[in-house]
């Protein structure tokens, strides 16, 4: 597995964490949280879809760069 | 080995013979240093091990003989006085053995044989050394690596002896080192600990560097099918070493905390010693420690007897001038051995309380895992079938390895069982099924090994007689020492017991043997120095070897010089044609057929 | 002889020997990590009550250096793909970033562990934190190694990018993967020991 490759598999598994952690201050506000666990909720779903995005354009600019 | 050096040097400096593949920048005359001490190739490492790791064995060995007198002739002076002068009134005043003392050397004996002796001969010295010129390979894929792999061995071997030392002296909690009584033991435990972490970085280093080489330099032609099995054993070891270290590092890591930064991972709460409460946060696992230990330690029995099936295996087809019987089998039951070996750990705890459903997955596994073994051992037995053997001294040694590794595996189902092992756990008769299969089954292999190369390596054979009165006076010893503990065992004698078990009634019975394995111990002792002798004297005296000895189908053997060449070990690269044991091969010319010989016309 | 497959792959398996071995000594590295993960995870469930990380650890602090890692990757990929391209004045950026955000990680991480010895707090204070300073403290040490490296191929070693620039590229690339596995492992260190 290259770099690339790796790189993928990571950004994948951070976009995971960002999902779980903005599902995780979801649950605190619907607990009766504060307003902040709201702005870490949409913070986490922001990087989320920006890591998406980023990786996207990873794959775009490394296509000629082998997965092996 | 001077002999090897300068054949090495000589092909080099008149670069008459090596011309066409070395012309690039060896040509400078390389230092002493970089020839003997730090050098980065292969063969000279191999050496270095092999030394190094022969040492070890003599002192570990020597520790045990030390032992044996306290077991035989418990609380009487030891003999020989000057020794007993030597090692000071800390440990035997009035040349009495202290209790404190024999702890030491028992937990000092396993740990040296198991990872400073066996492992480094077996791997480092035999695997570093045979492998790349079994497939055909100019050097490891990371010489510098492998360097580094011995050097920091040597740093862990100098850190466990410089352990003796200490206040306290050297660890004393057994080679398993079980919490929390190394955790409240004296310094000696943190000194093994970082031993042990140089020990484990080394192998680690080695295992990434063997497995690499196996896969990515193998010569042309030479397929994995047509590996020998050497190289097959080592390839599964060097897994076993990558995968099953890191827990036990992990476990250091934690016990050196606890130790040292007063955490409590392997203490529990409420923890009294002495009479004194423990002053610690508790709240810890003893058996977390149990169970990282064995999680190592089983894959590493394998590690212990895998590198000794390889070097039985090339000595067998090689006496027996007939293919192994089952390659193929006995390829694919050493892989899943490698597999298994990683699920049946706790098979060493049955009695901790862990449960019935955890015990019988356990049971289950071990009972699966002894089928390999027995696949393996079955057809090398079966490779003897209607050869006509040739009896040299590699042999008988290789030839022993199959009952005594029998008896080993055989007397370790009993143990893989719960109900049985309640009985026997903790005695002798656990100590006598694992030094069968280490000492009457590795330690004649890894012998069978040092006589069977022993001619590559130094260009000249060794002494048959003195190698024979060697085999047969270590292996009517070896016997001597280790049958009676599955007695003594049965009768229910404990193992680690100062006294070798006098205070107990139901040891009355099976105490006449205690002296009966001392003083095989030490028969066993003068039984090896015809092999010192041997060793020595050879490298010089001993008659010239021609290139193929042994009239081998192996590329060591067949493909290179004896010794091989300094560099590159090979003048040609070697082409793989077939298999990896032609042995009378019908039709053929000679009786056997070189894997790098073309098909004959 | 020359040992072969140093720099380029070996045909039939795909690999140079560099690639093989980084990849051999990161499923070690798992088996490391993981037997720490099982402690972790046998010492919780074995003990009677366990504390919120969050409660007692500084998350803020915590996230932010999550994202300094994420994007340290970042900069790592991006130096490697620089050299692919042959744009080395761009891999020297992209490689000064990374190691700039290492340094930026570790000294949090200082920031973090002088608190807590402040407060009193240390690794034998409880089983949590036991596990807390050792789980992390063998990130941090993985994560030196890691500057060590980077900056050994940013500085020194980078000669090599004209005597041998294709085994340069491989020698960054193992570097990168290297630093990946010490990303992840954070990855998982920071929801498992400060959000669970
Ligand atoms: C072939 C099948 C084998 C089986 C079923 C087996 C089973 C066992 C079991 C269940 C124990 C634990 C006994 C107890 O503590 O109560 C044990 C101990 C041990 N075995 Fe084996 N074993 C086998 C082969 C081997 C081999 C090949 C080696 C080494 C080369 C080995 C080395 C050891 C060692 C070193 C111990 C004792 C460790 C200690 O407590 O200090 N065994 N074996
Ligand atoms: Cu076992």
């Amino acid at each position: 597995m290259s770099l690339k490759a790796f790189h993928i598999l990571f950004i994948a598994l951070s976009v995971l964490l960002s999902i779980v952690l903005s599902a995780l201050a979801l649950y605190q506000f619907t607990l009766g949280g504060s307003g902040l666990n709201l702005v870490w909720a949409v913070t986490g779903i922001g990087s989320a879809i920006g890591l998406i995005v980023y990786g996207v354009r990873f794959l775009r600019k490394l296509r000629d760069v082998s997965f092996l | 080995m001077s002999e090897r050096t300068k054949k090495g040097s000589g092909g080099e400096g008149t670069g008459a013979e090596s011309a066409p593949v070395h012309h690039d920048d060896h040509h400078h005359e390389a230092s002493f240093w970089r020839t003997y001490v730090f050098s980065t190739d292969h063969k000279v490492i191999g050496i270095q091990y092999g030394v190094t790791a022969l040492l070890f064995l003599l002192f570990g060995f020597t520790l045990m003989m030390l032992m044996r007198w306290q077991l035989a002739y418990p609380g009487q002076a030891f003999p020989l006085q000057w020794l007993a002068d030597l090692l000071g009134p800390d440990r035997m005043p009035d040349g009495i053995m202290l209790p404190e003392f024999y702890n030491q050397l028992g937990a000092m004996h396993g740990t040296i044989m198991v990872f400073l002796g066996v492992v480094p001969l077996a791997v480092g010295a035999f695997g570093n050394y045979v492998m790349p010129l079994q497939i055909g390979a100019p050097d490891m894929a990371f010489p510098k690596l492998n360097m580094a792999s011995y050097w920091v061995y040597f740093a862990g071997g100098v850190t466990m002896l410089v352990s003796f030392f200490v206040p306290g002296g050297a660890a004393n909690s057994g080679w398993t080192s079980y919490a929390p009584l190394s955790v409240i033991a004296t310094t000696g435990q943190t000194v093994w600990l970082l031993g042990m972490v140089l020990l484990i970085t080394s192998s680690l280093l080695g295992s990434v560097n063997f497995i690499v080489t196996i896969i990515q330099l193998r010569a042309e032609g030479l397929t994995f099918m047509r590996l020998p099995f050497f190289v097959w054993a080592q390839f599964v070891t060097s897994f076993l070493l990558l995968l099953a270290f890191p827990p036990l590092e992990a476990a250091g890591v934690l016990q050196l905390m606890d130790r040292l930064a007063g955490t409590s991972f392997f203490l529990p709460s409420g923890l009294v010693v002495s009479g004194v409460p423990l002053d610690v946060a508790g709240g810890g696992s003893p058996l977390l420690w149990q169970h990282l230990f064995w999680f190592l330690a089983h894959p590493e029995v394998y590690v212990l007897i895998l590198p000794a099936m390889g070097i039985v295996a090339e000595v067998i087809a090689n006496n027996t001038r007939k293919p192994l019987w089952g390659y193929k089998s006995i390829v694919y039951a050493t892989v899943f051995l490698g597999f298994m070996s990683f699920i049946v750990w706790a098979h060493h705890m049955f009695l901790t309380g862990m449960g019935t459903t955890i015990s019988t997955f356990f049971q289950t596994t071990t009972m699966i895992i002894s089928v390999p073994s027995i696949v393996i051992l079955t057809a090398l037995l079966l490779s003897l079938w209607g050869g006509s053997i040739r009896f040299n001294t590699p042999m008988l040694f290789a030839l022993s390895f199959l009952p005594m590794f029998g008896i080993g595996g055989l007397t370790g189902l009993p143990l893989g069982l719960a109900p049985p092992d309640i009985h026997l756990h903790d005695t002798y008769y656990v100590i006598g099924h694992f030094h069968y299969v280490v000492a009457p089954g590795t330690l004649m292999a890894l012998f069978a090994g040092v006589y069977y190369w022993y001619p590559k390596v130094t260009g000249r054979t060794m002494n048959e007689s003195l190698g024979k009165i060697h085999f047969w006076g270590s292996f009517i010893f070896l016997n001597g020492v280790f049958m009676p503990m599955f007695i003594q065992g049965l009768a229910g004698v404990s193992r680690r017991l100062y006294d070798g078990g006098q205070i107990y009634a139901h040891a009355q019975e099976v105490l006449y043997l205690n002296e009966v394995m001392s003083v095989s111990s030490w028969l066993l002792g003068l039984a090896q120095i015809p092999f010192i002798i041997n060793f020595f004297m050879s490298v010089r005296k001993g008659k010239k070897a021609e290139a193929n000895h042994w009239q081998a189908t192996t590329l060591d053997w067949s493909a290179t010089t004896s010794p091989p060449l300094a560099h590159g070990n090979f003048e040609t690269v070697p082409h793989v044609h077939r298999g990896p044991y032609e042995y009378s091969v019908p039709g053929a010319k000679r009786d056997f057929l070189p894997q790098d010989q073309r098909a004959e016309a | 002889m020359e040992i072969p497959y140093t720099a380029t792959a070996r045909p039939d398996t795909g690999l140079y020997n560099g690639k093989l071995g980084i990849w051999l000594f990161l499923a070690s590295e798992v088996m490391l990590f993981g037997a720490l993960f099982s402690s972790y995870i046998l010492l919780r469930v074995g003990a009677p009550v366990w504390p919120h990380g969050s409660e007692l650890l500084n998350v803020p602090l915590a996230t932010i250096n999550t994202v300094v890692l994420i994007s340290s990757s970042v900069t790592m990929v991006m130096s490697w793909a620089s050299l692919m391209m042959k744009d080395f004045s761009k891999y020297r950026m992209y490689m000064g970033f990374t190691i700039l955000l290492s340094f930026v990680f570790l000294v949090i991480k200082y920031f973090e562990y002088t608190s807590k010895f402040s407060h009193d707090i240390f690794p034998s204070t409880s089983t949590f934190y036991a596990i807390y300073f050792t789980m992390t403290g063998l990130h941090g040490l993985h994560v030196i190694g890691g500057i060590v490296v980077n900056a050994y191929l940013w500085g020194p070693g980078n000669k090599m990018w004209k005597s041998d620039p294709q085994r340069f590229t491989n020698r960054v690339e193992i570097a990168g993967l290297y630093w990946h596995f010490v990303d992840l492992v954070w990855i998982f260190l920071f929801p498992v020991l400060y959000l669970l």
